[in-house]
């Protein structure tokens, strides 16, 4: 019924979601859950998601793929956290495999 | 500064909504717009100032005194953000500096629209076209920005501006998008489309205004507490930075002749700095830039300070140059 598999969680600036989907659909990742709008604090400083411009705002992206997607994933999105910030957490979960 | 005029500006009820946001997050009163609403307003705010920026701009045609107002306003938006870089870079990084002097080299819609409300109120006419100026002002301050960024960078190996990208959010941001586009239904449609979405864009004008005042007011307040990481350069930048603009544009509009009220909104669309359009398109192409620098001073002291005291301040100094 369970299967290992890797959890990917995303927490970046929201201008640049597009830009983490297109990575992760590269990498061959098959899906992904997006919460445009989160608040919290991090190096940045306090993202409040209070304005409408969104430069003040995070999203949250998780994705569930194979160990070797997961890879590729963390991988490309190196530079680009580098560059502009955010997190990424890599996790092993058990999916439950109901097909 | 007449104080006369000086009243006459406070006692216009958006104004005075803006002061209630910002005083609501002092007092800790809770007041909470839901987030999309705030979208919706700025939509609103800029169908409706270029719909009937459009329809004047028919009925006056494409005339020399108009080129001669669109060639400066491009000037000006050419001139600002270089002057601002070379005098940010004395105290930030280059990064920072392009970001802010791409800021400030553009303009705050909110900040016309309310001078326009202003001058209204005291029976000033202004030319349709000064919409037209707005529209061109909003996008050259981000490309000269990132030509400062892109030449103060050379021979460093720092991460690639992504033109293209900056260039579409540039010129195709939801801001100029949308002014460009009703601007030209506006001219287009004439009085006849005018008269049709007066009840919604035209009557209904000063209360939309005055709710989303209010719901800058309480995103000012909460950027003004920020102050303290933006520092004492930055914080003197944002009120010394307009008056330079406002006197350069004054000298330039009594220089090429424009009229009073013309030269009231060109030195207020000079004044101003960007706070909607520039940060969405800044945060895309210079990511190493700090937001809290960039947006900060622009929304939490220019624009408060622009629509408190720079409203009357540069409309007494024309009234004063002017015959």
């Amino acid at each position: 019924m369970m299967e290992k598999a890797h959890k990917i969680e995303i927490i970046i600036d929201s201008v640049h979601v597009e830009k983490v989907l297109t990575l992760l659909e590269r990498a061959g990742a098959t899906g992904y859950t997006l919460l445009r709008e989160v608040i919290g604090k991090g190096a940045q400083g306090v993202r409040p998601a209070d304005e409408i411009t969104g430069v003040f705002r995070n999203s949250y992206i998780i994705t569930v793929c194979s160990e070797e997607v997961a890879q590729k994933v963390v991988e490309s999105l190196a530079p680009l956290l580098k560059r502009i910030g955010g997190l990424c957490l890599l996790s092993e979960v058990q999916r439950m495999n109901f097909t | 500064m007449s104080l006369a005029f000086l009243v006459q500006n406070l006692l216009n009820p958006p104004v005075l909504l803006f002061a209630l946001g910002l005083l609501a997050i002092f007092l800790r009163a809770k007041i909470e717009i839901p987030q999309p609403l705030p979208k919706l307003f700025a939509v609103y705010l800029l169908i409706a100032i270029g719909l009937h920026g459009g329809y004047e701009l028919s009925q006056s045609g494409l005339t020399p005194q108009v080129l001669k107002v669109l060639g400066l306003a491009i000037l000006m938006a050419v001139l600002v953000p270089i002057y601002a870089f070379s005098v940010l870079r004395i105290q930030l990084d280059v990064y920072n500096a392009a970001a802010v002097a791409g800021t400030y080299g553009s303009i705050s819609a909110v900040t016309f629209i309310t001078a326009g409300s202003f001058l209204n109120s005291i029976g000033e006419p202004y030319g349709g076209y000064m919409v037209a100026a707005m529209t061109l002002m909003e996008s050259p301050a981000i490309v000269i920005s990132l030509l400062l960024l892109t030449l103060s960078l050379r021979d460093k190996n720092n991460g690639p501006i992504e033109w293209k990208e900056a260039l579409r959010e540039s010129f195709l941001n939801p801001s100029v998008y949308l002014l460009i586009g009703a601007l030209g239904i506006g001219v287009i449609t004439q009085e006849k489309g005018w008269l049709a979405m007066k009840p919604l864009f035209g009557d209904l004008f000063k209360g939309m205004l005055g709710l989303f005042l209010l719901d800058m007011g309480l995103v000012a307040g909460r950027r003004l507490k920020e102050l303290k990481k933006v520092g004492i350069f930055l914080t003197l930048f944002a009120v010394l930075i307009p008056l330079i603009n406002a006197c350069l544009s004054v000298a330039l509009a009594y220089l090429f002749h424009l009229s009073k009220g013309d030269a009231f909104m060109f030195a207020i669309l000079c004044a101003s700095a960007s706070y909607i359009a520039v940060p969405a398109a800044i945060r895309i192409a210079i990511p190493e830039a700090n937001p809290s620098f960039y947006v900060t001073p622009s929304l939490g002291i220019t624009f408060p300070f622009n629509i408190a005291i720079g409203i009357p301040l540069y409309y007494t100094i024309i009234d004063k140059l002017w015959p």
